[in-house]
C-alpha cells in the first residue's frame, strides 16, 4: 500500500485566522477515508489546498507525491467534488460537464454517460437553477466522475441529500472503492459515512486530533454501560458487587453496570446463573467519542 | 490550448447572457441607423450623401464594443460568482492558460458581436439610403473603414472585459464602474480635456470609428487602435497577475 494523499505539516492562515494548524496524515490507495470535524474545523481548506486552489502558508499537500497543479491530465487522475454551489443557474446540466469535458480533453459523450452514472439523466437539458441541493451534489459528483479517476474527493457531499440519497451514495461510493478506487470524503457528522468508510482522520480547529481505523476508534467505545433486566435484580446486583463489578440498581428490574464491556459481563451473569430477559450497552457510541475528540480541539480556539 | 479555448467559448455559448447581449447589441444598432438617418441634415449633422454622414450611419454598430466589454466582465465575475472557477481551475490547474484562453475566446466573441453589428447596419441603412436615392459604396473610403472598425472596438473591448472583471472581481461593481467610467466620466474628460480624453478607451474608440462630432480631437484610427491593444493588454496582464495568485474558496 502506498500512500495515494500526504498532507505535511499544512498550515494556512486567513489574514489573522488560523484555519489550518500543522495538519499531518496520509490516505492509502484503494481506501476509503472518512475526514470529519465540526464546520469550521478546516477540513474544506485543507481540500482546496490538496487540489491546488488554495496556496498554503507552509507544509505541502500533495497527490501521486507531487502537487496537484504538476499533475498531467488532473482530471483523469483525481476527481473532486468540492461544493454545491459551482453552477452557473442558467446553464444546463449536460452543458456545465461538456464545457469540464471539453477543457479537459475528454470525450463528450463522458458528459451524457457520467450523467447517468449519478441517475440524473432524466435532468440533463435542465437548467441548474432549478435544482435542489440533492440534485447539484449528484451533478458536482458527476463532474467529478467524468475523466474515469482513481481518486475522488469529495468535500461533504451527504449534504442536501435525503435519506434515499444518502443511502445511494454510500453504495456508490463502497462500489468505487471495491473497484480500487481511493475516496477521501469529508463530513462533520461521523454517522453519515462511519457505514461507508474505513480509515477516520478527525480535526478540530484546525489540528488532527484522531487518524487511525475505523476498528481502531469503535474500540475505544467500551467506556460504556450496561443495562440488564431481570425477574431478581436484587440477587443478581449483589452477586455481580461481591465480584467487583460497580452495578446499581435502577428502577423495579434493571440492573446497570458500569466499567466493563458487555462481553465481560455477559460471562460473569451467566456464571451467577440468575435469568436475564433483555442486555443493552448504553453511552459512549462513536458518536460520543467523536464529540469527545472534537471538544478537544475546539476549545483551543 | 485550443480546447480550453473551445470550452470559454462554449461557456459563452451555453449560457443566455451571450444571445441577451446579441440582442441588446442587433437594438441598439437599428436605433443608431435611425437615428443617425432620420437626423441627417438637421441641427449640425451633416446632410445625407456627405462622406461624414455616411461614417456617422454606418458606424452605428458602434454599442456592440459596450457590450463585448460588458460579456468580457461576466466572463470573470460570473464564474468568481457562482463558484464555477473552482471547476475551471480543477480542470486546468495552470491558470494563465486559462487566462489566456479567455482572451482569446472574448477576443473571437467580441469580433462576432461586431460583425453582427456590421451586418445588420448594413442591411439596414444600405437598402434604406438606396430607396432615398443616396448612393453609397460598401467599399468606399469611408463605409469599409468604418465597419472594420467597429469589429475591431469590439473584439479589443472584450478583451479589456477579462481585464476589468479580473481586477475589480465583483460582477455588479465591474459593470457599474465600467458604464459609469465610459458614459460619465470619458464623456465629460473628452469634452473638457481632449488632450486627455483621446488617449483614454472610450476617446480612442472614437477615433477608431471617427466619429464625427469632434473628430478634429481624436486620434487616427490605426493610433487608437494600438491604444485599445494596449489597454486590453495591461488591463489583461494586471487582471491576471491577481487571478493567478488568489486563493479560490
Amino acid at each position: 500500500m502506498t500512500s495515494v494523499i500526504a498532507v505535511r505539516g499544512l498550515v494556512k492562515r486567513f489574514g489573522s485566522v488560523v484555519a489550518v494548524d500543522d495538519l499531518n496524515f496520509e490516505v492509502e490507495g484503494g481506501t476509503v477515508t472518512g475526514f470529519l470535524g465540526p464546520n469550521g474545523a478546516g477540513k474544506t481548506t485543507t481540500l482546496r489546498a490538496l487540489l491546488g486552489l488554495v496556496m498554503p502558508t507552509s507544509g505541502t499537500a500533495t497527490v501521486f507525491g507531487q502537487p496537484y497543479a504538476g499533475l498531467r491530465d488532473p482530471s483523469r487522475r483525481i476527481g473532486a467534488a468540492l461544493e454545491a454551489s459551482g453552477f452557473h443557474p442558467g446553464r444546463r446540466a449536460i452543458d456545465h460537464l461538456r464545457v469540464a469535458a471539453l477543457a479537459a480533453g475528454i470525450p463528450e459523450a463522458r458528459a451524457a454517460a457520467a450523467l447517468t452514472e449519478v441517475g440524473m439523466e432524466p435532468a440533463a437539458q435542465r437548467r441548474v437553477g432549478g435544482f435542489s441541493l440533492g440534485m447539484r451534489q449528484r451533478l458536482a459528483l458527476a463532474g467529478a466522475l467524468l475523466g474515469r479517476p482513481e481518486v475522488l474527493v469529495l468535500d461533504e457531499p451527504a449534504n442536501g441529500l435525503d435519506p434515499e440519497g444518502i443511502h445511494w451514495m454510500r453504495g456508490f461510493l463502497r462500489a468505487f472503492a471495491d473497484q480500487g478506487g481511493t475516496v477521501l470524503i469529508s463530513s462533520h457528522v461521523l454517522s453519515e459515512v462511519a457505514q461507508t468508510v474505513d480509515h477516520v482522520v478527525i480535526v478540530a480547529g484546525g489540528r488532527l486530533v484522531a487518524s487511525s481505523t475505523l476498528a481502531q476508534l469503535t474500540d475505544r467505545t467500551s467506556g460504556g454501560a450496561v443495562r440488564m433486566r431481570s425477574e431478581q435484580p436484587a440477587p443478581l446486583h449483589d452477586a455481580l458487587v461481591a465480584r467487583g463489578m460497580s452495578a446499581t440498581l435502577v428502577d423495579t428490574d434493571s440492573v446497570v453496570v458500569t466499567g466493563a464491556g458487555a462481553r465481560e459481563v455477559g460471562r460473569m451473569v451467566a456464571q451467577i446463573g440468575v435469568p436475564v430477559f433483555e442486555m443493552t450497552t448504553e453511552g459512549s457510541n462513536l458518536e460520543d467519542i467523536f464529540l469527545e475528540l472534537t471538544a478537544a480541539g475546539r476549545g483551543t480556539r | 490550448m485550443i480546447s480550453l479555448i473551445r470550452a470559454e467559448l462554449l461557456k459563452l455559448r451555453t449560457t443566455r447572457v451571450f444571445l441577451g447581449l446579441c440582442g441588446a447589441t442587433v437594438l441598439f444598432t437599428v436605433l443608431g441607423v435611425v437615428a443617425g438617418v432620420l437626423s441627417a441634415g438637421s441641427s449640425g449633422s451633416p446632410k445625407l450623401g456627405t462622406a461624414a454622414s455616411a461614417r456617422n450611419i454606418f458606424g452605428s454598430g458602434g454599442p456592440a464594443a459596450l457590450f463585448a466589454l460588458v460579456l468580457g466582465i461576466l466572463s470573470v465575475t460570473g464564474e468568481l460568482r457562482h463558484g464555477t472557477i473552482t471547476q475551471t481551475f480543477l480542470v486546468t490547474p495552470r491558470r494563465t492558460l486559462v487566462v489566456a484562453a479567455k482572451l482569446v475566446a472574448m477576443l473571437i466573441a467580441g469580433t462576432a458581436l461586431g460583425v453582427l453589428a456590421g451586418v445588420v447596419t448594413t442591411a439596414v441603412a444600405w437598402p434604406w439610403l438606396a430607396a432615398k436615392d443616396v448612393s453609397v459604396s460598401l467599399v468606399s473610403s469611408d463605409v469599409g473603414p468604418v465597419l472594420a472598425a467597429v469589429v475591431v472596438g469590439a473584439a479589443l473591448f472584450g478583451v479589456i472585459g477579462v481585464g476589468v472583471g479580473a481586477l475589480i472581481r465583483n460582477q455588479i461593481a465591474a459593470v457599474v464602474v465600467a458604464l459609469v467610467w465610459e458614459f460619465v466620466l470619458e464623456a465629460i474628460l473628452i469634452g473638457v480635456v481632449p488632450d486627455v480624453g483621446r488617449w483614454l478607451p472610450g476617446g480612442a474608440a472614437r477615433g477608431l470609428t471617427r466619429e464625427t462630432l469632434s473628430s478634429g480631437n481624436l486620434l487616427p484610427a490605426w493610433g487608437a487602435g494600438l491604444v485599445l491593444l494596449a489597454y486590453g493588454l495591461a488591463f489583461a496582464a494586471a487582471g491576471s497577475h491577481l487571478l493567478v495568485r488568489r486563493d479560490v474558496t
